[in-house]
């Protein structure tokens, strides 16, 4: 079987060399024509990307994770509309492996739709499904188009898309290779039926989201033939192939400009499945050498069998995530600016494991690379004149990915996760600003919150509070931006079925910068047999919806439950309660500087509490919390900087104790050899 | 500016490279914390404190919004001269300390030597 190998994969992220035909063409377009080439490409995708948000129905869909993009002949993307830079740099491998192994049988031709979501070919994990379509125009193919979205369904052994308790792949539902489910523009029947018994839970959802996805990719076929019909196919093909080599030399030029050096960070995870368990998920060492870049990921802890393992290029994906949203911000989004970029994944790590392996849960491993992206492109990006704006820490990455199954109150069945805990998160400090309040989504920066209304409307729940969740951001000189709690209601049903995934209960996931706090964990809580309902019924005026009051007070009356975040399915009956939580951002640099008026700002605002005010940035505030006296807080800033030296040790001494500790072993079992994180033994999958 | 503060580069935002002197020093008070080829943190002073003094707990029990100090603890690295928190990572008890920044001097000294980097404002910028 031509399942591509780790060395096929990495290979295909690089930009094929242009053709003869492609450097002519390229050659022809001239400055000015190239420019609003290059906006036309833009507007295209951003009309499909419309079509593709209003056409889907799961909330993914609806909160725009999703990508549509547009691809040389060979196969290298060139320009496309996010959502979420997920699939930006690793499509090509998909499309470059149909054009190899499918060319003769099945065949590529015009009006051919295929389709896939099997990360062993090239995806990040199989509820994130993507339509190619070849783009011919008089029987030459000039083009790809493709459109990608996470759906909330697989047909696994769970609802969600994303089975916990997956131990291989296939216990994930549906796994499936790049394969032709459409010919001359039409979708077939017999496929149609084989992917609907994968989607029986919820089916409606299912089936309108490979719709949407596959008129999206038709749209920018059709888009694009226009303006080759407008302009030439000389001028379409020239366009692509300059854009490819504009990036790539925009991203050498980029690489080239930063010192030259070795940067690691280590950033671990605190959950595999449903089991506190502690991993080293990625220890990343970034090696920067003239104008390249290799990222190394020795050290990371071996592969387990959950689904909590990513495949190589899933990673690329996470970086791909940092590096348009920072690094290359100002680059197009092409295939190309990867070029200079190489990786190293040791066989067997979590981030490279067996062909067998389970990988639905894998973006709470990946995420963690994203993490050690950001660090270490901190430390090697600030002492550069034009990148140091773009450091900052990680975005808040812990969230609770609730998942709703059962019935909607119009009796539909439903099985879809609530997305205002996942796109709200908070931004991680910045060297030259806080990071920004519920922000987005740490995988897709341009997810949106979906509207509660419709959320109501369509799932049996309603929402009874949404708030920054208080204290959730990293303190910092620049702090972390603020996550965002909501609170779930069971609804106009008698009852609903869910689970929940995510990580961060235990360890913060990313790490902070230069002297600031990581963000808040997060636990999982529930409230059975909870008297909202009938107090709001009642219209008690005592009841006070305030997440950090009703925490505090549990002044809802029920069977208050506080657990790790990532829960096994479980029933809830009408009147039930579920709090969701997006995490807030690491915060970047020594509390202590940070101006006392920003602090009663925060205040104010409800981001930080009295006692984060207080005990962490040691700001003396008056006793109705409203203003801070200035000269008060100096002292205690003076002080806590002695205490500071009185307490700590130089490195020899604090060695001497600090190597004699380790976690409990119990956490240990799939970390790997303390503290390498080397194999300890080989992995059983069913 | 003396032409050592020319020499000079930050690398974070307490970090200063002093390129002629191949030191790493405290952008806040000045203090000398090492030699530029070696690990900064070996240079400052290094603290081991308890998660739940910085993320104070809500409620009772395991998962009240702490870290798990069994899991996870704060290690700290402070100028030893001004107390600045240079550096913060959250690692497991008794895991190895990161050298995050090694940054290749030589390389570095070379490009500036060429001409194809320039200091301006103590960061690296490229040549016009």
């Amino acid at each position: 079987m031509p399942i591509p190998t780790l060395a096929e994969k990495l290979q295909w992220l690089k930009p094929a060399p242009a053709t003869e035909f492609e450097r002519e063409c390229a050659q022809a377009v001239r400055p000015g024509d190239y420019e609003i080439g290059v906006q036309i490409t833009n507007d295209i995708l951003d009309e499909a990307m419309e079509i593709f948000i209003r056409s889907s129905r799961s909330y993914f869909g609806v909160s725009g994770d999703s990508m549509v993009a547009i691809f040389t002949a060979e196969g290298d993307l060139i320009n496309a509309s996010c959502g979420t830079y997920l699939h930006a740099i690793i499509q090509p491998i998909i499309i470059k492996f149909i054009r190899k192994y499918y060319q003769e049988n099945p065949g590529i031709r015009d009006g051919d739709i295929f389709y896939t979501n099997d990360a062993l070919y090239g995806g990040i994990h199989n509820p994130d499904q993507v339509a190619i379509m070849p783009v011919f125009h008089d029987g030459r193919l000039i083009a790809w188009a493709t459109a990608a979205l996470h759906t909330t369904e697989t047909g696994a052994i769970e609802p969600g898309g994303m089975p916990v308790t997956a131990k291989s792949r296939f216990e994930e539902g549906l796994n499936l290779p790049p394969i032709k489910i459409g010919e001359n523009f039409k979708l077939r029947n017999d496929f149609l039926e084989f992917y609907s018994v994968y989607g029986l839970r919820a089916p409606a959802m299912f089936h309108s989201d490979l719709r949407a996805r596959c008129t999206t990719a038709d749209r920018v076929r059709v888009r694009l033939l226009e303006q080759v019909e407008k302009r030439g196919v000389e001028f379409v093909v020239g366009l692509m192939r300059k854009m490819l080599d504009t990036a790539e030399a925009g991203a050498f030029q980029k690489v080239k400009s930063l010192p030259d050096g070795k940067f690691r960070s280590v950033v671990f995870n605190d959950a595999i499945g449903w089991h506190p368990a502690l991993v080293r998920a990625c220890f990343l060492t970034l090696t920067k050498q003239g104008d390249r870049l290799t990222f190394d990921f020795n050290g990371t802890s071996p592969e387990n069998p959950s689904s909590y393992n990513v495949h190589t290029q899933a990673v690329v994906g996470h970086i791909a995530n940092f590096m348009y949203e920072y690094f290359f911000h100002d680059l197009p989004i092409c295939s190309s600016t990867f070029a200079p970029i190489d990786f190293v994944f040791p066989e067997g790590i979590l981030l490279n494991p067996d062909k067998l392996a389970a990988t639905s849960c894998c973006v709470y491993i990946g995420m963690q690379t994203r993490c050690a992206t950001h660090n270490c492109f901190a430390k090697m990006m600030f002492s550069s004149g034009s990148g140091w704006r773009q450091v900052a820490s990680a975005p808040g990455s812990q969230h609770t990915a609730q998942i709703c199954s059962g019935h909607s109150q119009w009796n539909l069945a439903v099985s879809d996760v609530l997305s205002f805990s996942l796109n709200t998160q908070g931004q991680g400090g910045r060297a030259a600003d806080d990071g920004m309040d519920a922000y987005g989504f740490a995988w897709c920066a341009f997810g949106r919150a979906p509207d509660c209304e419709q959320v109501e409307g369509e799932l049996p729940l309603t929402v009874t509070l949404s708030q920054h969740w208080k204290d959730s951001s990293g303190p910092g000189l620049h702090r972390g931006g603020s996550g965002a709690v909501q609170q779930w209601m069971i609804h106009k049903v008698p009852q609903m079925l869910s689970l929940c995934m995510g990580n961060g209960s235990k360890v913060p996931l990313g790490q902070p910068l230069f002297g600031g706090y990581a963000s808040a964990p997060i636990p999982g809580i529930s409230v059975k047999h909870a008297d909202l309902k009938q107090r709001m019924q009642d219209g008690d005026p005592d009841l006070v919806l305030d997440h950090r009051t009703l925490f505090e007070k549990q002044g809802i009356q029920g069977d208050w439950k506080f657990e790790l975040i990532a829960r096994t399915p479980d029933m809830y009956a009408e009147g039930d309660l579920l709090f969701g939580f997006s995490g807030g951002g690491p915060g970047y640099g020594d509390p202590l500087e940070r101006p006392a008026e920003s602090v009663m700002e925060d205040l104010k605002k409800k981001i930080i509490s009295e006692w984060t005010a207080k005990n962490v940035y040691q700001v003396a505030v008056d006793a109705e919390g409203r203003k801070a006296n200035q000269s008060q807080t100096e002292e205690l800033r003076r002080g806590e900087r002695q205490a500071r030296r009185a307490r700590g040790k130089s490195y020899e001494e604090f060695m001497k104790e600090w190597s004699k500790k380790s976690p409990p072993k119990e956490i240990l079992e799939w970390y790997g050899s303390w503290p390498d994180a080397k194999p300890t033994g080989p992995i059983f999958r069913p | 500016m003396a032409n050592n503060d020319s020499r000079r580069i930050r690398v974070t935002e307490y970090l200063d490279l002093d390129l002629d002197q191949e030191r790493w020093s405290c952008n806040r008070c000045g203090h000398i914390i090492g030699p530029a080829r070696d690990n900064y943190k070996k240079g400052c002073l290094l603290y081991d404190r308890d998660p739940r003094e910085i993320h104070a707990p809500i409620v009772e029990g395991p998962y009240g919004f702490s870290p798990d100090p069994l899991w996870v603890r704060i290690v700290e690295f402070y100028c030893p001269q001004c107390g600045t928190q240079i550096e913060t990572e959250y690692l497991p008890p008794g895991h190895p300390i990161t050298w995050d920044i090694e940054i290749n001097i030589d390389a570095l000294k070379a490009r500036l030597s060429s001409g194809e980097l320039v200091i301006k404002d103590q960061r690296l910028e490229a040549a016009e």
